[in-house]
């Protein structure tokens, strides 16, 4: 638990300390990250013993065993290792960071950031469940993305953090399932048990694409070629960040990675062939790029990038001491490149500017300062006495034994040596061009030396590379030693890091290496001015930004080719996937159709279907005629209602009937407020499809249909049939269905039908519109007296529609909608448009007390214990009306009656008053 | 019978699909209407078809229409009412806003359509 | 019988029709739509913990026995569903109070009777039951949609009415269809009817049912179908916009209740209808939403975009993964559901606090309240990017590891994170645009979110945040909700079960 501490104190108290602290004043903010950064310090330290004495240490405290992530946490000689750079290159940051922001930099938001990459950083190189790892590993990310962009008015900023969060994010998804698949072929995401089934793991036909998938994340993380270019776009994050997350510790991860997997990936052919070449590739390209960088973060990072390569390929080698040369080389790149980035940010903070172009002579000015500087550069360049020596000297002995890798073995000393002649010539260039070279001319500032604390992180680092360089076997080799063993697994031969080995072919490299470089440098410098070099065009980071940008690109293309925001499209779209989808079957498994008798044709029939073709037809082709359209579909509605009555449904005859009475008369008065003609603008391809759609809508209805009647039907209607009367108490079985049966359809059916209304009114309110047309043509004398006689009748009928629904055809449907017509019609009598506006009021009120009758009829049956619309029923016999119902259905009726006229008459009213204003040309239609 | 019914179905079905894929939104309120019948009479036919005796329990009476889907039909023939009045009026507040009955709220960039909508005024 | 089961329908039901009595009275209505809402919200706790207990329960509505009657069944995951929905509506509604609602007449009315239709649809077991409900949560989203009107709005509204409308028909088709072959109406009854049909129905059968999946594409937003999605939900208001978050989810249900019970079978016509195509189809709909969310040019567009992405995934999960599968495809549902809608809600904060920008990803004004709303929208970036350690992280992670041994693991796969990569590349642009890439100036316009809106924001990331600590029992939930669907006949027996004289018999006929 202690171990997930180490990890949580950052994480939590590291954060809120800083906001907290950064509101009393800067310096607070800087104090307590530090404090926070050593009290996981000691923590770590306190492990130290057990550590060395060869322990693994490791806690599990499950969460979601299920998903096999547990907070897992490990602690072994190369965890410790990490942790310590971490923990350690953390608190000189801070230090740093703390004279290096400006005052209009937030501290409080800059530390926070810095504890959370802290705290992810020591999450990844303490975990022991890799896919808690790989939560850590986008952690890192995130921050890394904010940190980038923490000065975010700078363009470079933004285009950098996002670089670096797409290139790293992006190899993290690939690593993740590059986890999960390891995960599932040893069958543990816990390392102790992975690392036992290693040989399952490389026995595995899934173990080329694993190891594909999770070098993609390391090599991506490690800023390795071709994905390096992030690295140096990152550059603009402030130097700390640099410093700290792009040099130390960030992009170590993707080596840490490699090195925490080498005992499950690592020794098989593919690892050693894939890595140390793509390690090799990278080490010496970008040293040869370095050197034509002006930007002093410019120089270092490719620098970087080039170290890291270094170190990769160390790792890549499936020997024991290698291992060793590259744990050891992840120590003093730390501690010499921290140091020089840290002295990168001093000069550009006294000078205002890290051109080299214009830096020169500064020696003068900072002796101090330069003297530091020269050591680390030394030190990177691999000069004898310095840490940085010795591990690139391990790093030529390995070179030296590829045989066993073919024609890579025999080229790789002479790439190692090329790359050396480069690293020396841009220390050279580094350590020429700013310190001496002549005098500054140019400068923003004049420069001089930091504050007294900004140094002291430098020289740390500057004594601790001196220190390591002179007496290695005192300071790092144990630590070394135990992280490699940890790294190699299992045991490691005894070896010795010391300066001297004799003379034998690495020192030669190393001297080749540095004489070579120098000359190198000075004849760029001399022959070639370096300073007029252009760097090329064609690089990384704008192929990438490129390949982005295209993707963009691509997708508005896509997006707007497929969503042109046509409804005709869409809806032709969905006609022919639902024609496709109840096609399919039938090609499946073929058309067939029943054996029931079918009955024969007879005239009238003939004429109906006559009517209702040719009024369909005409509708579509004389659809631009609207107001003639409208008569015509109202033609086909009729037709509709006949067939109903033809074939034994009077309730839905009726109901159509009025239906089609007052929708009529909704579009036409619609109508009334649109143009008369529609224009004629579909191009013939489109009519075309549009025909074809529209055919095979139909005929597939029309199959369908005949497969249906052609069969013989069974259902489960007899149920209905006998029970109406017995228990619905009516013999209308469509109306006792309707109340009762399925009276809860009819409940969420009344809904419908208010909201809609409900709608209608929002949509009319207070809308205004001029007629196109006068309805004056709907109203003549004889309609409005007609309509006034006909009120006080229709009321009538529809109550008595109303009562006998139960048991003949009709009920609260029909009379609501025959009341609505009798009102409607006083509408287009315009009898009652003076009145509309009080009604317009209530009809909302109608519809909800409609909804709450047959709601709370329905409750009722609560009472007695039963459910929602259980009905209970008796048959008062009234004169004259004959046997009614009194059933507690009938008050459920109530309420869809109510609801059907307030819906109609809302629907209505809303309209025409929102069409009440005359054209000014009465009667100019027809 | 059946013939008759399932061709009829067929061509209204097809009448309304064209229809809805027009330009102007009257003319998809049109379609929907089509649609509706036919959609309706489809749904009283899965009830096949039987003439003469509607299903109200009378004692005599030894055969009757299948009543479920005759009940289903009504609340379809309802909820469709209510959707038409909706549509229809969302309609006109549509052409009111964007000055264009077209079913995308503005008029098409080709010159005909454009011409034909400006001759509305004048054809009414 | 209990009859909680019937009062997520009913109770929204009469608030609505009781909200239409004060028109305008604006507090009262608050009032009483909120507390109902609550109530909601209660009741849909008591009864996941009843539908937890792992027995269906059902509710035969007015005392009629399935398959004559229509019955409310209430089993696993109808219950997480309508909690989930009174969970998006109580944060939603509360959001609205700070001013959408006062636009109109009648929202609250309408919301309750969206929420009435939706909690309808997932509890009741009849198909053309199913309708209804399916036309009171849509004309119900119509009116909500077009709420505050505006030219976009009603453009939108346009074609989403159109489209459900034909979809509507067709859904009536296909619903008819069955009946005529199988001769009921009650899910339960259908499969159990499917399973022995005679072969020569198979055809007639997998037509109908392969059209009302067609039906339910449209509501869930598949390819080709979701084209009229982005336009409508990225001009809806937020609140709506919030509550359709839960839409798209009913047609996802639909897709899973119908597909499980109906045709899980083995043999004949109840084989199963989704394969082969329905993978395709969700691996190009995620892959074209990631595309759309990149292509976006206005935030509430991008998560709009996000919406059906997330469909998309569920509906891969759904396809390739098996129970295993259907278990992470409904974790991730709920994670989804819960993000998107706070994702809406915060997108138009953001769009108020730039002022005339308003959300649109270009550079903009200085944003107000840069901390907060910055630190909001990393996280619900992180949640809906799926990066860890959110809840999103552990659906994609469920996903992935329940198609580890399916045959279109690597298409899976690579869908899943490369769209991961592509959804990374638009929140982060879009992130950078909207607090990075800013002048220095406010905009004169811009109004700095109230706690009226803080809170339901953070009550729905924070219900996100409970899914990663309470992780490992969800799942354990969700694993038996998917063992519960793809088991359907312990469903059948409760809901048929009990009536024995079931069967449709012919008609009564006189000889001709």
């Amino acid at each position: 638990m202690t171990l997930l501490t180490i990890i949580l104190l950052p994480l939590l108290a590291g954060t809120t300390l800083a906001l907290l602290a950064a509101r009393y004043s800067r310096s607070a903010s800087a104090w307590a990250v530090a404090g926070v950064t050593l009290c996981s310090l000691t923590l770590l330290l306190g492990f130290s013993d057990a550590v060395f004495s060869g322990q693994k240490i490791v806690s599990s405290t499950p969460w979601m065993p299920e998903l096999g992530i547990d907070f897992a946490f490990r602690l072994d000689g190369l965890g410790y290792l990490f942790a310590l750079l971490i923990l350690c290159v953390g608190l000189l940051i801070i230090l740093y960071a703390k004279y290096y922001l400006s005052e209009k930099d937030s501290m409080g938001k800059f530390y926070a950031l810095l504890m959370m990459f802290m705290a992810a950083m020591l999450g990844i190189v303490l975990t022991e469940n890799i896919l808690l790892t790989f939560v850590f590993w986008e952690l890192t990310s995130v921050s890394s993305f904010l940190l980038i962009g923490f000065w975010n008015h700078k363009a470079e900023s933004r285009r950098g953090a996002r670089m670096a969060l797409i290139v790293t994010g992006g190899g993290g998804l690939a690593m993740l399932a590059g986890f999960l698949l390891l995960g599932h072929v040893a069958g543990s995401y816990e390392l102790t048990k992975i690392f036992q089934a290693r040989d399952v793991v490389q026995a595995s036909p899934l173990f080329f694409p694993i190891l594909i998938l999770i070098l993609l994340g390391a090599f991506t993380k490690s800023a390795q070629f071709p994905f390096h270019f992030w690295l140096p776009q990152a550059m603009a994050a402030p130097t700390p960040v640099s410093a700290y997350l792009h040099s130390a510790t960030m992009v170590k991860a993707g080596v840490f990675i490699l090195a925490r997997l080498y005992p499950v990936l690592g020794g098989t052919y593919d690892f050693e062939i894939i890595v140390s070449v793509v390690g090799l590739t990278t080490m010496a390209f970008a040293a040869y790029v370095a050197i034509f960088k002006h930007d002093l973060k410019g120089l270092l990072a490719y620098s970087t990038i080039s170290h890291l390569g270094l170190i990769v390929f160390l790792i890549g080698l499936s020997s024991p001491l290698s291992a060793a040369a590259a744990v050891f080389h992840i120590i003093n790149h730390a501690t010499f490149k921290a140091s020089l980035f840290m002295v990168a940010g001093i000069i550009d903070h006294e000078c205002g500017t890290r051109d080299m172009r214009r830096l020169r002579g500064l020696f003068k000015f900072m002796p101090y300062t330069a003297t530091l500087a020269m050591v680390a550069a030394a030190s990177m360049a691999g000069v004898p006495l310095f840490n940085g020596f010795l591990s690139k000297e391990m790093f030529f002995v390995e070179s030296l034994s590829l045989s066993h890798l073919g024609w890579f073995g025999d080229v790789a000393p002479f790439v190692v040596t090329f790359g050396g002649v480069c690293s020396v010539a841009y220390s050279a260039r580094f350590v020429h061009n700013v310190f001496f070279n002549g005098t500054a001319t140019d400068l923003p500032r004049t420069p001089h030396e930091p504050p007294r604390f900004m140094k002291i992180p430098v020289e740390l680092l500057v004594v601790l590379c001196i220190l390591v360089g002179v007496l290695p076997a005192l300071t790092v080799a144990p630590l070394v030693f135990l992280a490699a063993t940890d790294v190699f697994g299992g045991t490691i031969p005894q070896y010795t890091i010391a300066i001297w080995h004799g003379f034998n072919l690495p020192l030669l490299m190393s001297a080749v290496a540095l004489f070579g470089g120098l000359i190198f440098f000075w004849l760029l410098q001399k022959r070639f001015n370096l300073h007029l070099h252009a760097p090329k065009e064609l690089n990384g980071h704008r192929i990438f930004v490129h390949l982005v940008e295209s993707l963009r690109a691509f997708a508005r293309w896509l997006t707007a080719l497929l969503q042109n925001g046509s409804l005709q499209r869409y809806l032709a779209l969905l006609v022919a996937s639902v024609i496709a989808l109840g096609a399919w079957p039938f090609i499946e498994f073929g058309y067939n159709t029943g054996d029931a008798p079918v009955t024969g044709f007879n005239p009238v029939a003939i004429m109906v279907w006559v009517i209702a073709v040719v009024a369909a037809l005409a509708s579509v082709v004389m659809h631009r005629q609207r107001l003639t359209a409208v008569i015509l579909v109202g033609v086909v509605g009729l037709t509709t209602a006949l067939t109903f009555a033809y074939f034994s449904a009077p309730d839905l005859a009726l109901t159509q009937l009025s239906v089609e009475v007052v929708s009529t008369a909704l579009l036409l008065m619609a109508l009334a407020l649109l143009p008369q003609v529609g224009p004629k603008e579909s191009s013939n391809g489109r009519r075309v499809r549009d025909i074809a759609l529209a055919v095979l809508a139909g005929a597939g209805v029309t199959a369908l249909m005949w497969a249906v009647l052609t069969r013989p039907h069974e259902s489960i209607a007899w149920y209905y049939l006998a029970e109406s009367m017995p228990k619905g108490g009516g013999t209308n079985v469509v109306n006792v269905i309707l109340v009762d049966f399925r009276g809860f359809d009819t409940f969420g059916e009344i809904i419908v039908l208010g909201i809609a209304a409900i709608g209608a009114l929002s949509l009319m309110d207070g809308l205004k519109m001029d007629r196109k047309l006068s309805t004056s043509f709907l109203n003549p004398v004889l309609l409005s007296v007609a309509a006034r006689i006909l009120l006080p009748f229709a009321l009538l009928v529809s109550v008595y529609i109303f009562l006998r629904g139960h048991n003949l055809p009709g009920g609260g449907f029909i009379a609501g909608l025959v009341t609505s017509v009798a009102l409607v019609m006083q509408y287009m009598a315009g009898g009652l448009v003076a009145t509309s506006e009080k009604l317009r009021m209530n009809f909302p009120k109608i519809i909800g007390s409609g909804v709450l009758v047959a709601g709370f009829t329905g409750l009722g049956s609560f009472v007695f214990g039963s459910a929602f619309l259980t009905s209970a029923f008796g048959h008062p016999i009234i004169p004259f009306i004959g046997e009614v119902p009194l059933a507690s259905a009938a008050s459920f009726d109530l309420g869809v009656f109510l609801t059907v006229v307030g819906a109609t008459m809302l629907t209505i009213s809303a309209l025409s008053g929102a069409s009440r204003r005359e054209p000014k040309l009465i009667g100019a239609a027809q | 019978m059946e013939f008759l019914l399932a061709s009829a179905l067929g061509i209204v079905t097809a009448c309304g699909v064209y229809l809805i894929l027009r330009g102007r939104t009257f003319s998809v309120v049109l379609g929907l209407s089509l649609l509706g019948y036919a959609v309706n009479l489809f749904i009283f036919a899965m009830g096949r078809l039987t003439s003469g005796h509607p299903p109200v329990i009378v004692d005599q009476a030894t055969s009757y229409a299948d009543p479920l889907p005759q009940a289903l039909v009504l609340t379809a023939i309802v909820i469709g009412f209510g959707m038409t009045g909706f549509i229809v009026e969302l309609a006109l507040r549509t052409r009111n806003d964007t000055k264009s009955d077209h079913v995308d709220g503005q008029e098409p960039e080709q010159s005909s359509g454009s011409i034909s909508a400006s001759q509305d005024g004048k054809a009414t | 019988m209990s009859h909680f089961l019937v009062l997520p329908i009913i109770l929204p039901a009469l608030t609505g029709a009781l909200l239409l009595f004060f028109g305008g009275r604006l507090a009262i209505t608050r009032v009483i739509s909120f507390m109902s809402c609550l109530v909601l919200l209660a009741i849909s706790v008591h009864l996941l913990s009843e539908a937890n207990l792992g027995a269906i329960q059902t509710y035969a509505l007015g005392n009629w026995s399935a398959p004559f009657g229509i019955v409310l069944v209430l089993d696993r995951l109808s219950g997480m569903l309508v909690l989930l929905t009174s969970v998006v509506a109580v944060a939603a509604l509360y959001y609205s109070m700070q001013g959408w609602d006062a636009r109109g007449k009648y929202f609250h009315a309408l919301f309750q009777f969206q929420l009435m239709g939706i909690n309808g649809a997932f509890l009741t077991g009849d198909l053309f039951n199913l309708f209804v409900f399916f036309e009171v949560l849509l004309i119900a989203s119509y009116c909500l949609l077009m709420y505050g009107f505006g030219e976009q709005r009603l453009k939108a509204s346009v074609h989403y009415v159109a489209i459900n409308l034909t979809g509507s028909a067709i859904f009536l088709i296909a619903v008819s269809l069955l009946y005529s072959v199988t001769g009921t109406l009650n899910m339960a009854h259908i499969a159990e009817r499917v399973a022995t049909s005679s072969p020569d129905d198979i055809a007639l059968i997998r037509s109908a049912g392969l059209m009302l999946l067609g039906v339910f594409g449209v509501k869930a937003a598949l390819f080709p179908l979701y084209f009229w999605l982005p336009t409508a939900y990225a001009s809806a208001s937020a609140p709506v916009a919030a509550l359709f978050a839960i839409m798209t989810k009913v047609g996802v249900y639909a897709i899973f209740r119908f597909t499980t019970l109906v045709f899980g079978g083995a043999i004949g016509a109840s084989v199963d209808l989704t394969s082969p195509w329905l993978l395709p189809v969700a691996l190009i709909t995620l892959l074209l939403a990631a595309l759309g969310a990149m292509a976006a040019k206005r935030l509430l567009e991008l998560i709009a975009y996000l919406t059906i992405a997330s469909v998309g995934t569920i509906l891969i999960a759904f396809a390739a993964g098996g129970t295993e599968g259907l278990s992470a495809a409904l974790f991730y549902m709920i994670h989804s559901t819960l993000i998107v809608a706070g994702l809406f809600l915060l997108a138009e904060m953001i769009s108020q606090a730039r002022g005339d920008a308003q959300d649109t990803l270009h550079a903009g004004p200085t944003i107000l309240q840069p901390v907060m709303l910055g630190i909001a929208f990393m996280a619900g970036a992180v949640i809906v990017g799926g990066l860890p350690l959110s809840s999103g992280f552990l659906a994609k992670l469920m996903i992935l590891q329940s198609t580890a041994e399916s045959a279109n693991m690597p298409w899976v796969w690579g869908m899943v994170l490369g769209t991961s990569l592509i959804t990374m590349i638009a929140l982060s642009r879009a992130g950078s645009m909207l607090f990075w890439k800013t002048s220095y100036e406010v905009s004169a316009s811009a109004k700095a979110p109230v706690t009226t809106q803080w809170l339901p924001v953070i009550f729905l990331f924070g219900c996100s945040l409970l899914m990663v600590i309470y992780a490992a029992p969800l799942k354990q939930f969700t694993n038996a909700t998917a063992e519960q669907l793809k088991n359907p006949e312990q469903y059948i027996f409760s809901v048929v079960g009990q009536t024995l004289d079931r069967a449709p018999r012919a008609l009564p006929k006189e000889a001709k």
